[in-house]
Parts: C-alpha cells; sequence; structure tokens
C-alpha cells in the first residue's frame, strides 16, 4: 500500500489544524463581507452599504442563535420524503446490476482479488452515493424556489440556517441508508467472491525422508481453486501451511481416518486481514555504504519508492521505535513489500536474493544476515527470532538476544540489502513494518464506509450550499468544479508553482493557455519554448487563469484524500488517527458550507 | 392619494400591526440595472382588528406589497414594519399565517403531513399539532380527504389546505394573497365568511384582491393601487359612498305610496329619481339555488320556479 506522507497523531494535529481552519474561516469572512459592501455600495452607496452589510451580519448571528431542532428536523423530513418521492431507491438496483456485472467479469484469479474486488465494490458505492446525493441537493431548493413552495416555509419562523442545515441532514440521512445498504451487500459481496475451499488429497502428498530414513515431512500440491493452487510443505506430524499465492495461504492438518490418512484445508488466511503495522523511519546509504538522503532513481517519474544497488553497501536502514518485549514475546513479525528492477533478466521465475539484518542503533551491534528471496508484489513476513546469532570481532560467533542486546531504550534499526550485484531493489517508508497484530476486518470495512461518509458528507453540504444561489444545473456544475479542482488541488498547486517561479521542472507543460498552444503545435512538454513577447504574455495570461485555481485547490476538499479503501484493499488496519483527522477536516467543511448557504440563502429575494 | 387616520382615531401604537413608511420596490437585472418599478414609495399603517384590502389590477403592486411586508423580497428604500419589527426578522412570523396567490405546498404530502409539517415549524409539540390539524382540517372540510396526497386535490381543496396551513398558528396577523381565487361561489363565499370569522376573533386581516365585489363584502379598509403607486386609501363605506345621491328602502310599500313619494322627491327638486325592486346579487342568487338544491334533492330550486 502506497503512504506517502506519515499520518500524524490526532492529538499533535488538531490543534495547528483548527488555527488553520480558523484562520483561513476568518480571511474568507472578511474577503466576503467587504465584496458584499462594494456590490451593495454600487446598489445603495456605501453608507447604506455598510448598514446593509452590518445588519446582514447581525441578522444571520440571529438566525443561527435562534435555530430550534424540531425545525431542523421537518425540513430534514421533508427532504427524506422528498428523495423518496424522486425514487431515489432505484439506485440500489443500479448497485445490485453493478455487482453482478463485477461478478462476471472481476478476474478471481487476479493477482489479489481481495484487493480487487474490494477497491471495486467501494469505488462503485463511493461514486454512486455522492451522486446521488449531489442531484438531489442540488436540485431540491432551486425546484422549492421555482414552484414557490420556499414562501410558505420562510414565512414561517424559520431561519435559513434551519432550511440549510434541514436540507443537509435529510439527504445526508438518505445517503447514509443508501451507503449502509450498498456497504453491507458490498461486503457480502466480496467475502463471498473470495471464499474458497481447497482439497488436498493423501495421493497428492509425497513424504520427505531424512538421510537416516526417517520421515522429516511431506509436501504436495492442492486441488485448483478460483484460478490458482498452492504448494505445501507439511512438518513429520501432518500439519503445516500452504506457500502464499494471491495474497492468501491456508493451514493444513493431517487427520486419520478408518480409511487412512485424510488432510483438512483451513480457511483462506491473509486475503481480507486489518493488519496493524509498527512503522518505522527510512533512511539509506549509497553504495560506498555512506548516508544518503535518498536512494537511486531507477528512472520512473513517480519517486515514491526509492532504490539501492544489489552487491555493494548501499542498503535501506529502518529505524522502529516503541518496540517492546510484552508486545512482541516471540521476535519481531516483520513483513515487507520489496519492488525489485532488474537490469538484466537473470532467472524470472526466481527472486532476487536479499538480506535482512537487525541492528541496535545505539551501540550498532548486529545479527547476522537472515536471508531471503524478495517476492514482488505480495507482503512477505518473516519473523526474526529472539535468539540470534552475530558475528564477533575476532571472526567467531556467538548468541545475541534480541531484546537484551540488539533493542535499545525500545528503538530498533532493520536493515535491508540486495544481494545480486547490478539488480536493485525498491523499497519505500511504509513498506517495512513490525506487525502488531490484526483488527477485525468487518470493522475495518466499517472503518473505510465512513471515509465514503465523509465524503458524501461533503458532497452534500457543498450541493445544498450551492443551491441557495445557483440554478439547480448551475449548481451542479460548480458543486463538480470544486470536487474536481479539489482531487487535483496538489497538481494545481505544484503548477502555480511553477509558472510563478518559472521553474518548468516542477510540472513542464505550462498553464491552459500555454498546454493548449503545445497540443496544437504539437510541442513537447519538456521543450522550452523561445522566448518572445507572445510567450511571455502567454504565460502571464496562465498565472493569471492560474490564481483563482490555486485559490480554490487552497479552500477546496479533496474527495480521494478522505477516501480509506486503499488501506482495507491493502489489509491494512485504518488508524483512527486518521480517521479523527478525516472526520474532523469534514466537520470544517461541512460548518463552512453549512453558514456560506445560510447567508447566501439570508441575502437572497426567494420570492423576487 | 387620500390621507388615511385609520380605523381608530387615538388608537395607541401598539395597535399598528403593520407600518409601511417610504416602502418601495424597484426590481433590477443583473448589473443592477432597474428594470420595473413595482411599488412607489408607499406609506401605510394596518391596525389591530381590521380586515385591510390592497385592491388593484394584475401588476399594480399588490403582492409587490405583501411579499415586502413578509420579509420576502427586500425594499428598495424605506421600511416594512410587522408588530414594530423589521419585516425581514423571522421572529415576527410566529404571529403571522400566509396564504400565498397559488396554494405552494408539497404536493407529495397528503392534508394531515402537510399540517403537521407546517406545526413543526412552528416549533409546536406534537400534540398541540395533532389537535391544531385534525380541527383546521376538520373547518376546512377535508376530513374525509386528508390521507390523499395534495397532488390528487382539486384547486378548490388545494386552496382550503391552504388556508388551513395559514391557520396553523392560530396567528394575530393573516395576510390573504387572493384568498378567493379559483374557488366557486360557494368556496367564495366560505372563504369571506371565515375572513370576517376571524376578525370577530380578533384577527388582523390584510387581503389583496382584484375581484372587487369580495374586498367591498369583507373589507373595513381599502388600498387601491395602480402601477405601483397608493391611489386611494379610506373606509370602504367612505370611498363607495356617493354624497349627492339619497337612497331609501322600504319592504311592503303599495304602488301609491310610491307614487306620492316619486311626487315628494320631485317636488324637492330630485334628479334622476330611480324607484323599483332591487335586484339581489348573482352570488346571493346562486347560493340560493345550491341551499334550495340541497334541502331538497331532485326538485328545481324554487327560485327558478318562481321564475
Amino acid at each position: 500500500m502506497v503512504l506517502e506522507e506519515e499520518i500524524p497523531k490526532f492529538t499533535a494535529w488538531i490543534g495547528p489544524a483548527l488555527v488553520s481552519w480558523l484562520f483561513v474561516a476568518g480571511l474568507v469572512t472578511v474577503f466576503a463581507a467587504a465584496l458584499a459592501w462594494l456590490v451593495q455600495s454600487a446598489l445603495y452607496g456605501p453608507l447604506a452599504a455598510g448598514d446593509r452589510v452590518y445588519r446582514g451580519v447581525l441578522g444571520t448571528l440571529a438566525d443561527l442563535a435562534g435555530m430550534s431542532p424540531r425545525r431542523i428536523w421537518a425540513l430534514a423530513r421533508l427532504a427524506v420524503q422528498e428523495s423518496l418521492r424522486r425514487n431515489v431507491l432505484v439506485v440500489l438496483g443500479l448497485f445490485a446490476v453493478i455487482v453482478l456485472f463485477a461478478g462476471w467479469f472481476l478476474d478471481p484469479a487476479s493477482v489479489n482479488p481481495g484487493k480487487l474486488y474490494l477497491g471495486f465494490i467501494l469505488s462503485a458505492t463511493n461514486l454512486l452515493v455522492c451522486l446521488v446525493v449531489l442531484v438531489l441537493s442540488v436540485f431540491s431548493l432551486p425546484a422549492d424556489i421555482k414552484a414557490k413552495a420556499i414562501q410558505t416555509v420562510t414565512t414561517k419562523p424559520v431561519r435559513t440556517g434551519e432550511i440549510v442545515l434541514g436540507r443537509m441532514l435529510g439527504f445526508a440521512l438518505v445517503g447514509t441508508v443508501l451507503l449502509a445498504l450498498m456497504g453491507a451487500v458490498g461486503w457480502a459481496f466480496v467475502v463471498r467472491s473470495v471464499r474458497h475451499e481447497h482439497e488436498l488429497l493423501a495421493d497428492d502428498v509425497l513424504e520427505i525422508r531424512a538421510e537416516d530414513g526417517s520421515i522429516s515431512g511431506f509436501e504436495g500440491r492442492m486441488n485448483l481453486a478460483r484460478g490458482h493452487r498452492h504448494r505445501v510443505e507439511l512438518g513429520p506430524d501432518g500439519t503445516g501451511r500452504t506457500d502464499t499465492v494471491q495474497g492468501h495461504r491456508h493451514t493444513v492438518r493431517a487427520v486419520e481416518t478408518a480409511t487412512g490418512r485424510a488432510y483438512e484445508v483451513g480457511p483462506t488466511e491473509g486475503l481480507l486481514e486489518a493488519r496493524k503495522p509498527l512503522r518505522g523511519t527510512l533512511r539509506f546509504l549509497d553504495r560506498q555504504g555512506k548516508p544518503s538522503t535518498k536512494g537511486i532513481s531507477v528512472g520512473a517519474e513517480w519517486s515514491y519508492r526509492q532504490y539501492i544497488e544489489g552487491g555493494s553497501l548501499a542498503a535501506a536502514i529502518w529505524t522502529f521505535d516503541g518496540v517492546t518485549e510484552r508486545e512482541f514475546p516471540d521476535g519481531l513479525p516483520l513483513e515487507m513489500i520489496v519492488r525489485v528492477f532488474r537490469t538484466y533478466k537473470g532467472e524470472i521465475e526466481k527472486g532476487i536474493a536479499g538480506s535482512v539484518r537487525v541492528r541496535n542503533p545505539a551501540s550498532g551491534l548486529q545479527c547476522d544476515p537472515i536471508y531471503f528471496t524478495a517476492k514482488e508484489f505480495t507482503i512477505d513476513s518473516l519473523l526474526i527470532p529472539r535468539q540470534l546469532a552475530a558475528t564477533t570481532t575476532d571472526g567467531g560467533t556467538r548468541q545475541v538476544d534480541l531484546f537484551g542486546d540488539i533493542v535499545t531504550d525500545g528503538r530498533v534499526e532493520v536493515v535491508l540489502q540486495c544481494l545480486e550485484p547490478a539488480q536493485y531493489y525498491g523499497v519505500a517508508q511504509a513498506d517495512f513494518y513490525l506487525r502488531r497484530g490484526s483488527g477485525s476486518f468487518v470493522m475495518n470495512y466499517a472503518k473505510s464506509c465512513l471515509g465514503i461518509w465523509f465524503s458524501m458528507l461533503i458532497v452534500t453540504a457543498l450541493g445544498v450550499m450551492f443551491s441557495t444561489f445557483l440554478a439547480g444545473p448551475v449548481a451542479l456544475l460548480a458543486a463538480l468544479s470544486v470536487v474536481l479542482v479539489g482531487q487535483f488541488r496538489e497538481f494545481i498547486q505544484r503548477l502555480f508553482e511553477s509558472q510563478v517561479t518559472g521553474d518548468s521542472k516542477i510540472v513542464p507543460g505550462g498553464g491552459p493557455i500555454e498546454s493548449l498552444y503545445r497540443i496544437v503545435t504539437q510541442t513537447s512538454i519538456t521543450l522550452d519554448l523561445d522566448p518572445s513577447p507572445a510567450v511571455t504574455a502567454m504565460k502571464a495570461l496562465d498565472t493569471v487563469l492560474l490564481a483563482p485555481m490555486r485559490l480554490g485547490a487552497a479552500l477546496f476538499p479533496s474527495l480521494s484524500a478522505l477516501g480509506t479503501s486503499d488501506f482495507l484493499a491493502g489489509g491494512f488496519d485504518i488508524p483512527w488517527d486518521l480517521l479523527g483527522a478525516h472526520a474532523m477536516e469534514t466537520l470544517g467543511y461541512l460548518v463552512a458550507f453549512f453558514i456560506v448557504g445560510a447567508v447566501c440563502l439570508k441575502a437572497r429575494e426567494v420570492a423576487a | 392619494m387620500h390621507a388615511d387616520p385609520g380605523p381608530s382615531r387615538g388608537a395607541h401604537d401598539h395597535d399598528v400591526i403593520v407600518a409601511a413608511r417610504n416602502l418601495s420596490k424597484t426590481y433590477r437585472d443583473f448589473w443592477g440595472r432597474s428594470k420595473k418599478v413595482a411599488l412607489k414609495p408607499l406609506d401605510l399603517e394596518i391596525r389591530r382588528g381590521e380586515i385591510f384590502g390592497l385592491l388593484g389590477p394584475n401588476g399594480s403592486g399588490k403582492t409587490t406589497t405583501m411579499k415586502l411586508l413578509l420579509g420576502l423580497i427586500f425594499p428598495t428604500s424605506g421600511e416594512a414594519l410587522v408588530f414594530g419589527r423589521d419585516a425581514t426578522d423571522v421572529s415576527k412570523n410566529e404571529r403571522i399565517g400566509y396564504l400565498p396567490e397559488e396554494t405552494y405546498l408539497y404536493k407529495f404530502l397528503d392534508a394531515e403531513e402537510t399540517l403537521d409539517f407546517y406545526g413543526r415549524l412552528f416549533d409546536m409539540p406534537p400534540e398541540e399539532r395533532k389537535r391544531r390539524a385534525d380541527a383546521l382540517i376538520a373547518m376546512v372540510g377535508l376530513a374525509r380527504d386528508k390521507k390523499r396526497q395534495l397532488r390528487e386535490y382539486s384547486k378548490g381543496m388545494t386552496r382550503r389546505i391552504g388556508i388551513a396551513q395559514a391557520l396553523i398558528n392560530d396567528p394575530e396577523l393573516v395576510l390573504l394573497d387572493e384568498p378567493t381565487s379559483g374557488l366557486d361561489p360557494i368556496g367564495t363565499r366560505e372563504m369571506k365568511d371565515l375572513i370576517i370569522d376571524l376578525k370577530k376573533r380578533g384577527k388582523t386581516v390584510i387581503m389583496s384582491s382584484h375581484l372587487l365585489a369580495d374586498v367591498e363584502d369583507v373589507c373595513d379598509r381599502i388600498a387601491v393601487l395602480h402601477q405601483g403607486e397608493l391611489k386611494e386609501l379610506g373606509r370602504v363605506e367612505d370611498l363607495l359612498r356617493v354624497t349627492d345621491v339619497t337612497q331609501i328602502r322600504a319592504r311592503g310599500l303599495p304602488a301609491a305610496a310610491v307614487d306620492e313619494l316619486r311626487a315628494v322627491l320631485q317636488r324637492h327638486g330630485g334628479a334622476d329619481i330611480e324607484i323599483g325592486n332591487p335586484t339581489t346579487t348573482l352570488e346571493e342568487l346562486f347560493l340560493e339555488v345550491v341551499r334550495d338544491t340541497e334541502a331538497r334533492p331532485g326538485r328545481r330550486a324554487r327560485q327558478a320556479e318562481k321564475n
């Protein structure tokens, strides 16, 4: 799973986030008041405009203070009734069709079917729920204003804030019910789709004999199920595990029956999991063994993973903090994702060999290498035992205790090296972790649905906010634009930086006008345009066009950033710290959209 | 324009329920340019307990005035005060009932749900909502149709549920925009009776209409608007009184007495003398026929038989 940024502790995150929110909210408020005064000044003169803005602000505050839960609930109920009248439940039928198609067309023999199914179902759920609440929320209020039904509401003691909040609440309720139903169906679908059973026949199991003729174990192959089969290695007592295929394995146990020995194959392990990792920080050593800020780039444009050269002193070193004997009494359950970049093909069926060592960060004492073969695209696990061998300075070997000699003050280093010359290992900080255990998959699935719920709430609030001052179709476009800008906010931020600094390496190709010019003239984005007055004017215009987009990128929500389906599909427990941050971020946007909506509706003549 | 002191001279200021001071409205386009002057500066006071009529042809500014008083639109200049508060102050709505020109209700709700919904908007507790809704549904005669969605209602039924929602909070001030619009003569009569009943219960009613007979029948005072401007304001009987004409009505006079009267009137210089039998209104005739038909089903109405 890709984790580009470290997940901060919620308690450390909330303070600065709140300050930042208050600052932006204050800035937007001042800007909006100034704009309102300017517009009113043009119509009524500066003094009257000041009076109107002042009274508007006071009126809004009084309205917000006088809101009644009963009225809000009445308006929320109305929104729910309206949604039902619009046959919103039809979307469940559409979802059922999508699930059917998923059952037919998704490949159960893929590398990681759990990830495939979960990713698909959650994406479909997210898209459908958000789309439905967006359509409901943008068209509701404009329809009421057009049909003048709003006049019988606003002539009651109803605050504009109640109208806005009631609608947000009502449509959010509809979205929540849809999400709950789709989530439940999706969960059942995924679990049913990945669940499978293998059979291990006694005839398919061969004995492994030691040199003295005794049985040292068994090996065999299971039958084909869901497009794959497992190899199995069993101990002398007939128990063991299969190899990992398609991201999972099975336990196997021999049982004696009247007709002879048979094998019981357990359910899938590792497919629908919620791993709880203890993550460390990553640093690199270059090929001479000197500290380096990063590894080698092998030319991929995305520099998430850095590479270390094989057969050299290059190493990737993770430092883990908070490692205790109490939590890991049997040793360190290291799990790792190692990407491989081959400069020559070699034996493609055979993995690239590497080693892992644990090291004392204070004394430098390290154990002897533990060898492994990198398995690409799957999570490899390695239990680093309590008792380890370490080479002494005189070339001898001595036993060291993991917690007695290696772990110091809860800190330990894990050193990864690639052993094959001219081959490379690619790793990122999140690729190595110590497994703390597993959370409940059902709970993790629910947490992931919570991420979708946050997106749905934001989309609902956004739609209602725009509908307070725009006609339905325009409000729909506006909301979609905000979502789109939010989706690309990091790109837009970098693009603007590139535009302002003139550094085309940050984002090559320029702004919208320059990009259009390059498309029309078929000029590569890597080529700098020859300086001329026309190019200067074009770049200046791009900067002007990008400025509001940059502002939007700073303000608008990124729905994809709220999603946590990557964690779920990757088999990782979704951290509560992350969910807490997302919840507060969502709340921040909801409050902002609600206030903007209430102010806009109050300033609007609903019967004009 | 007439200066009008209001219905009760010397009344205290707290008796003024509605006041418009230099109230005007100009509709503007997107760029702020003046598009239409809907209401020229208007000064008006409406006092507690009166039925006030806003009279004028279509586009005269009646509905604009009403919307300004309700805070549905904002004045271009001047101010509108309701219960002494600015018309845009929503708290005034606690004491107001409003029936719009068309009954703009949620058609996917039934009558009970509609009244329950509006009752909730007044923050009324459930028992009170139920009690008020039942009473109002019975009052407007929709008890048998209370479970039907409003989309299935006729225009008259929609109008009746509209008046019920306007009265859900037992308001002190009722604003009725074209209250008899779309009603048949019976419905019109019932509506007018209801308005008079509201007055009897101490309510203040403001109604707008271009149906002169309706206004004349129920209103204490009227304001005549034309092209957004107030043209007349005063008590109905004062405005309608023809001061240089004398009307004499009597029942059971013989023909000789009529001739004698005519002679007396001529002797005193009376001009354009008319003496004859008065005619009733078409509305009265219609209601008489309906009442008679309902009392004697299957028979021709007595009035018709007489003719």
